[in-house]
């Protein structure tokens, strides 16, 4: 267990537990569109947040822009039942450090690639997308996280190559990545350990979205993807004939919200609006909602480049 | 199956359909706009404009449209320049589609016949006139159908605006892809939608093409070849021209005989030629020729050639080909430029001004028209898309501003004068090569000219058809008096209506003299020889 700063009392946590329902029904029917600004429901604020919105005026009212690569189930992708909006939990977390600070978010939708290029480009302010923040990625911007990192081995029902994590088992298999993923290094550095086992080294194919990695190992194309382990089960779960989880694997890294590079009163307020949500409880009962295992949420801290 | 009809009828996808289209009409509109100022730039008489543009098609065609999305979205604001999405997207593409409509305006322009552009730099129009109203028409008929494929690319291409986030149909498809894992009916959705936008894309290439084709009888007729049920009621206008165009080029009067204007008293008369040759004497100078030189690439064409032509006076222009007998022609008007030497129409220069300065292209345009020099070319050179009337009234209404009524009156008065009162409405394409010719003299006349300038005016022509336009010519010469210059291989006609004959080899005058004299009874053995070599022609054809 790691959660840390459980520090509300139970009757905030009651009273939370209420509005959780009414909140959920305001989204449900709030229709909002990409080109829209969204405006959620005030009540699911924590209290702490009226002393942050006095201390970051400047975020006030304001309409900020969130780069998301909505390929990822859970995390972030279009509502199947009303595709003109976006739902998931970094939607949802996004929304609420949005309550908190009093700005709203719109969403722009970009690969995987160019969503810390969008963000440096000024044509995003924040970037919630399930995206790794590595010591390479603070090269282009600042990260503040708010999860561990747990990878999954997407393979082929029955798992036909036998493989067993980022290791040698992998020699000479063929992997599905996302274009700029953490695991497409990892993968890569395989090549040496697999010449001295005298095997081929694996081979990479790379795509810019979940869905199209998915349907690598679906048409036989790639025999695995590892990545987020929850997507990988939504996988599992959407073709349970088909595909399987062949192991977890642990990365060292967390999952970051990134915001552009020296724009620090941003990235404080991000950051202490995401401690006030933790404390109060919000982000693990979005993470209950969106079906992530509690054991993932990890205290913020700042990833920056050295 | 039900999964596909959802999605097909999904309004997320349905308005994807908007960005789609948003995106690819900026494009083309863009590309349009700035492909024609390309192509105006690389067809620019100044060598700088011309590279520039080539530079910037090398840059945009040369790279992936991709890249130049992304440029627009990303790079554009490292400069200062913030575009949305769609702006970005849509520039992108414009500049993308730029380079190649340029090329298909370009190659259009250039497929205009070139001998076209000479008629009506010959009849005074301007080049701006000529662009407009020669050129334009028939160049924008014939690059339908690549603006129709060019749309049609652009509409695909307009998917790749969904790197920079524009939430057109590819986006929105594959986002809803990654959400419900229906991967196949949605893209089978989204892919019927693209098919539904690029058929519409054909349908309307289909319609613009039908209401530009030429040989559709009438406007209403036109649309009810669109519209099949409505196609039997529509009756054809009776004439000639109303007919199926295969019909009309097999049916017209080449072979009967053609309907010209009994001859006057006057013109069936044989001339009494020495007491013209004494009028003629008399009469002011319609041409003066002093020293003319001209060469091509260093080499020589023209050879200090002297010449005065009298008011009224016919002259024959004989020689072998090459001899330089068409650029002599065409430098009287200015078609050609020349090195050293002056030529004076009725006195007046049309190369230069009064203090001597060289003219515009555009000055020439209306010196030619003041000074009056009507050209009559070897291969017709009518204005294609133009009816017989059209070719005549076109340029009196755009060159010497006649009105409409005007220009019509004078255009039907001279197609009957030369026998094709009843062709009035008939495209070029659909007349004989007689005539073709006898429209195109009827146009060289229509302004009145100071002198008339006829180059080869029956060599294209089948022999059956010699004989029509050698009548309306001989007409000319003796009825009106009018002054014309007149290169020809028609010995006897030259004989029978020319007052003087002038023999041309390598760009020099061999022999002149009296047209009977010269024609009966040549000094210099090259005239000799060639009148000797044409004599055996015509006895063998």
């Amino acid at each position: 267990m790691n959660r840390t700063g459980s520090g509300c009392s139970r009757l905030l946590r009651k009273a939370w537990l209420g509005m959780m329902v009414t909140g959920q029904l305001a989204v449900a029917t709030v229709v909002f569109s990409a080109a829209l600004p969204v405006t959620p429901a005030k009540a699911a604020a924590p209290e702490a947040c009226a002393a942050l919105q006095a201390k970051y005026p400047a975020l006030k009212g304001k309409t900020l822009v969130n780069a998301v690569n909505p390929h990822t189930p859970g995390y972030e992708a279009l509502d199947p039942n009303d595709p003109s909006k976006y739902i998931g939990f970094d939607i949802d977390l996004g929304e609420a450090i949005g309550d908190c600070l009093g700005f709203s978010l719109t969403y722009k939708p970009v690969t995987f690639a160019a969503l810390l290029t969008t963000l440096e480009a000024g044509q995003a302010d924040i970037v919630i997308s399930d995206i790794y923040a590595t010591k390479d990625r603070a090269k282009a911007a600042d990260f503040v996280t708010y999860l561990k990192v747990f990878d999954g081995v997407l393979v082929a029902k029955g798992n036909p190559k036998k493989i067993t994590g980022i290791n040698t088992s992998m020699c000479g298999a063929v992997a599905a990545e996302n274009t700029g993923y953490v695991e497409v290094p990892l993968i890569q550095a395989l090549e040496a350990d697999c010449k001295a086992a005298g095997k081929p080294a694996p081979e990479i194919q790379l795509y810019d979205n979940n869905a199209n990695c998915i349907q690598a190992i679906l048409s036989g194309r790639a025999d695995t993807y590892i990545n987020d382990a929850n997507t990988v089960d939504g996988a599992v779960k959407a073709y349970p004939d088909k595909l399987e989880k062949a192991t977890a694997v642990t990365l060292p890294y967390s999952v970051g919200i990134a915001v552009p590079r020296g724009k620090t009163d941003f990235r404080d307020a991000v950051m202490a609006a995401l401690s006030e949500i933790q404390k109060s409880g919000m982000q693990a009962e979005l993470m209950k909602k969106w079906n992530l295992p509690e054991d993932q949420i990890e205290a913020p801290k700042l990833v920056l480049a050295d | 199956m039900d999964l596909f009809l959802k999605y097909v009828s999904q309004p997320y996808l349905v308005t994807g359909i908007v960005y789609t289209l948003l995106i690819t009409v900026l494009g083309l509109a863009g590309g349009t706009v700035m492909g024609t100022v390309l192509a105006g730039m690389q067809l620019s008489r100044f060598r700088a404009l011309a590279l520039l543009a080539r530079a910037y098609a090398i840059i945009f065609r040369g790279t992936p449209l991709i890249l130049q999305m992304i440029f627009c979205y990303n790079a554009l604001p490292m400069i200062g320049i913030k575009l949305t999405a769609i702006e970005a997207a849509g520039l992108a593409l414009a500049l993308n589609e730029a380079p190649f409509i340029a090329e298909i305006i370009r190659a259009n322009i250039i497929g205009v016949d070139r001998g076209q552009v000479a008629a009506g730099q010959a009849l005074g129009m301007t080049p701006a006139a000529i662009m407009l109203r020669v050129v334009a028409p028939q160049a924008i008929r014939s690059m339908v159908p690549a603006l129709g494929n060019e749309a049609v690319s652009a509409l695909k291409n307009s998917s790749l605006a969904s790197v920079v986030s524009v939430q057109e149909l590819t986006l929105r498809s594959t986002q809803l892809a990654s959400a419900t894992f229906d991967f196949f009916s949605i893209f089978f959705a989204s892919g019927l939608m693209y098919l539904v936008l690029t058929g519409a894309i054909a349908v309307i290439q289909i319609v613009i093409e039908v209401l530009l084709d030429l040989d559709g009888p009438s406007p209403q007729a036109r649309l009810a070849r669109l519209l099949p049920w409505k196609r039997l009621p529509v009756e054809l206008p009776a004439g000639p021209s109303a007919a199926a165009p295969e019909a009309v080029t097999t049916t017209t009067e080449a072979t009967s005989p053609a309907p010209l204007q009994p001859a006057s008293a006057r013109a069936a008369r044989a001339p009494d030629r020495r007491r013209r040759a004494a009028t003629l004497a008399n009469n002011g100078l319609a041409l003066e020729i002093n020293d003319l030189g001209k060469s091509y690439n260093g080499r020589p064409v023209l050879k200090a050639l002297n010449l005065d032509v009298r008011l009224g006076e016919v002259v024959a222009l004989l020689g072998p080909s090459g001899s330089g007998k068409s650029t002599l022609l065409r430098c009287i008007n200015r078609l050609e430029f020349w090195e050293s030497g002056t030529i004076r129409v009725t006195g007046r220069a049309i190369d230069r001004d009064e203090t001597g300065r060289a003219l515009s292209p555009r000055g020439i345009a209306h010196a030619r028209a003041a000074v009056g020099v009507g050209m009559v070319f070897q291969n017709f050179n009518l204005f294609g898309h133009l009816t017989a009337r059209e070719n005549v009234a076109g340029p009196l209404r755009w060159v010497q501003g006649l009105s409409r009524l005007d220009a019509d009156q004078r255009a039907m008065e001279l197609l009957t004068r030369v026998g094709l009162a009843h062709r009035a409405d008939a495209l070029p394409r659909h007349m004989s090569g007689g005539q073709q010719q006898r429209v195109a003299i009827a146009r060289a006349l229509a302004p009145n000219p100071a002198i008339l300038l006829l180059d080869e005016p029956t060599s294209a022509l089948d022999p059956e058809l010699v004989s029509e336009v050698l009548e309306v010519i001989r007409r000319l010469a003796v009825e009106d008096g009018l002054t014309m210059l007149i290169s020809t291989h028609q010995i006897s006609f030259a004989r029978d209506v020319a007052d003087w004959a002038i023999f041309l080899a390598d760009g020099a005058i061999v022999e002149e003299g009296p047209a009977e004299e010269i024609l009966t009874r040549p000094q210099n053995p090259r005239t000799a020889q060639f009148l000797q070599i044409v004599a055996e022609e015509e006895a063998a054809g």
